[in-house]
């Protein structure tokens, strides 16, 4: 059952392909943290169609991903997508799954909110499971970005004290 | 005068292709196929420890995630002569079937479907007919008018506001559709019924791999526990649970993937004539009886079909330094030893070098080096793997299995069995193996069940597990079918850490480029003669390229060197 509140983390990309792989690096990074109840983190990898139980098992889905959209690398961005053409083109590879699969929900009629910040990484990359420095750097701002974003949807829901 | 058409990437695949093929009076006489993203997996493992090989390999791509794993921890274990449990076998095995039933179904109906079924048309069919149709080729219970109206109620809904949304890169209404409505309306439903379906058969990745995506192995076993009584290990409720998944999974395969497959393809039975290509197929073997060892026992015979011969099974042996061979002459890669030699994978190299035009460019210079996949031979022979040719090894071997279902589909298509040479023959091998895949994963079920009852709980051999028990120097190979073909991964220990790690992954066998003396690859002659009748809108270089079911993201790997992943079909000069 969905409860009322319930929020999934989702990491995704590809663990080696460098800043490819930020969002399972922010995953892994909040997966040792305490979360308020409800709230999950999962390392999505590059999953395609087996993240469609997820997807439809949580009321919010906080998202992060990288993307190659020509903007400054590590500019951090919010997007909520309503429908699979307002994910930014250029995600990565695996892109073609993920958007089949927000398309599919819409059709299901069961999607979820999504949240997705996206992360602009470098078009020229290096490769392997390291995140290049500028990336590395942007990761505190982004936890706190998420951690923040959490607690904002929990007052809204009166799932928490609001803090004065 | 031939046009140039290119398309880039192909659509609905995972990874990054592209097509240029020639054009002349409506057929295709020349096709090249070019892995646009460099693969560096080797480089990121080489120092590494072997035994976490499996976790890196499993990241390649969400799609074959596990497969990967499993022939990472064999090719390990036989480096480092490690006999697994039976446990671990019935377990690796199951999870294997799994795979298999959830890697068809979603290439058929998510993958590949779009390019038969128009799922605009299906707007305009009569919904109490094509439920007069459904439940005349399935037992299937959703097959009420009712249902079939809501949905095109919904999908109608969808379309008029502009969001097509999975459906977008379609070309419907182009006359190579040739679906009544009413078949078409039936594709879409199971299009999204599949979907709701395959969450659930992944499930059992997750109970005996701990997580999914990219589930947990073990060099020596598998990393779960049997206890039947205990609550976190693999106790009597989760075993139930598998059993349930794997019946609802017999089930949906039984009663809607093969009526559809069977339906579609009764309408397209001149595709029995067309995308036939190499006529080589091989077969690396998998899914044994009494383990991954005895080959012998192999659900899943190995062997090697030269020039449609199915009178003759070559054998394959992946140790020979001769046989299994990687050349370059057209890939983007420079080996110490020049270009014009082939090597077996223990001695293989993977130093990229790109010598293609620079970005952006209208096409590759084909004479030249033009793709970022290596070329795999087989005694010099291009091969296709893939659902083909497991299903005619399996046939040519005079298995009785095979022969049932094939010449069961045969009858009820009225086709020759030369038609197996074909797309279409591509496409329903892969139904018939899924057939076989279900009823086989139910038998490792028992083995699995018998096997704890007998009192054996042993899921792993961990005695060799230490580094300090290995010889100084260890050379591996493992392999498996993936649901694309053979998949082996080749390994060199030194010292206790990776010396060189090699993957021949079933992409690179079918996509690769042409070879050094000219001769295609699977992709490149399976395009010869495929009719194109509008080159703005390929529909028929899709089917013939989705038949076997692409997968690029672990032939090559990475990104874009241009970061362009925009879907793109141009047409160049004349």
């Amino acid at each position: 059952m969905k409860a009322a509140h319930s929020i999934l983390v989702l990491g995704i990309g590809n663990y080696l392909m460098a800043d490819e792989g930020v969002g399972v690096h922010i995953a892994e990074a909040l997966s040792m943290e305490t979360l308020p109840p409800g709230v999950d983190v999962l390392d999505g990898g590059t999953g395609g169609f087996h993240l469609l139980e997820y997807l439809q098992s949580y009321s919010t889905i906080i998202m992060i991903d990288a993307t190659l959209d020509n903007k400054p690398p590590g500019t951090i961005r919010l997007i909520k997508p309503r429908f699979a053409a307002d994910f930014p083109r250029a995600m990565s590879t695996h892109d073609i799954g993920l958007k089949d699969l927000v398309g599919a929900l819409q059709l299901l009629g069961s999607a979820p909110d999504i949240q997705l910040y996206v992360i602009s990484i470098p078009s020229i990359q290096e490769q392997g499971v390291e995140l290049t420095p500028i990336i590395k750097r942007k990761i505190p701002a982004l936890l706190d970005l998420i951690r923040q974003h959490i607690h904002r949807i929990l007052v809204d829901n009166n799932a928490v004290p609001v803090i004065a | 005068m031939s046009k140039r058409i290119v398309v880039d990437p192909v659509t609905r695949i995972e990874g990054h292709l592209r097509v240029e093929a020639e054009i002349e009076n409506g057929r295709i006489t020349e096709a090249y196929s070019s892995g646009t993203m460099v693969r560096l997996l080797e480089e990121i493992l080489r120092g590494r420890d072997p035994r976490d090989a499996w976790a890196f390999v499993g990241r390649v791509c969400g799609v074959c995630t596990s497969v990967h794993s499993l022939t990472s921890v064999r090719c390990v274990e036989d480096a480092l002569g490690i006999n697994i449990p039976p446990n671990a076998e019935w377990v690796r095995n199951i999870m294997f079937c799994t795979q298999y039933l959830h890697d068809h179904v979603v290439h058929f109906y998510h993958l590949h479907a779009m390019d038969w079924v128009d799922v605009v048309n299906a707007l305009k069919a009569d919904p109490k007919k094509t439920s007069e149709l459904a439940q005349s080729i399935s037992p299937w219970p959703k097959s009420s008018p009712g249902y079939f109206s809501d949905l095109q109620k919904r999908i109608g809904k969808f379309v008029e506001s502009g969001q097509l949304g999975i459906f977008a890169n379609g070309y419907w209404g182009h006359p190579a559709y040739k679906l009544p409505a009413e078949v078409n309306l039936i594709g879409l439903a199971h299009y999204l019924e599949a979907l709701e379906w395959q969450k659930e058969i992944v499930k059992v990745h997750a109970i005996f791999g701990g997580k999914n995506p990219h589930p947990n192995y073990l060099v020596g076993g598998m990393a779960c526990s049997i206890s039947v009584d205990d609550v976190s290990g693999i106790n009597a409720e989760r075993l139930a649970h598998v059993k349930q998944l794997l019946d609802q999974a017999k089930v949906f395969v039984e009663q809607v993937y093969i009526p559809d497959l069977m339906a579609i393809a009764s309408f397209y039975k001149d595709w029995g004539s067309i995308g036939g290509g190499l006529g080589n197929f091989m077969v690396y073997g998998d899914l044994g009886e009494n383990g991954y060892k005895d080959e012998k026992s192999y659900k899943f015979p190995s062997g090697v079909i030269l020039d449609k011969d199915i009178s003759k099974v070559h054998e394959v042996d992946l140790r020979k330094d001769d046989e299994i061979q990687e050349f370059i002459s057209h890939s983007w890669y420079e080996y110490k030893d020049g270009d014009k030699v082939g090597l077996h994978p223990w001695k293989g190299e993977s130093k990229v070098k790109y010598s293609g035009p620079k970005p952006p460019f209208d096409y590759l210079d084909t004479t030249q080096k033009y793709s970022y996949l290596k070329t795999p031979r087989w005694n010099g022979h291009a091969m296709e793997v893939g659902p083909l040719a497991r299903v005619l090894v399996g046939y040519a071997r005079g298995r009785q299995d095979y022969q049932e279902v094939v010449n069961k589909t045969l009858k009820d298509l009225d086709i020759p069995v030369t038609a197996l040479f074909s797309t279409l023959g591509r496409t329903a091998a892969r139904g018939l193996e899924t057939i076989l895949v279900g009823q086989w994963a139910m038998e490792f079920y028992d083995k699995l069940i018998n096997s704890i009852k007998s009192g054996d709980t042993r899921m792993a051999d961990t005695s060799k597990f230490d580094p300090s028990t290995w010889p100084s120097k260890a050379v591996g190979v493992g392999h498996s079918e993936a649901p694309r073909g053979a998949l082996a991964h080749w390994i060199n220990i030194d010292d206790g850490k990776i010396a060189n790690y090699q993957l021949v992954v079933p992409t690179t066998w079918n996509a690769s480029p042409r070879d050094g003396n000219g001769k295609l690859s699977a992709y490149e002659a399976a395009l010869i003669d495929t009719p194109v009748a509008d080159i703005n809108q390929p529909v028929e270089i899709l089917r013939t390229i989705h038949s076997f079911d692409p997968c690029l993201a672990c032939a090559v790997h990475l990104y874009d060197e241009n970061g362009k992943h925009i879907n793109r079909i141009s047409i160049l000069g004349d």
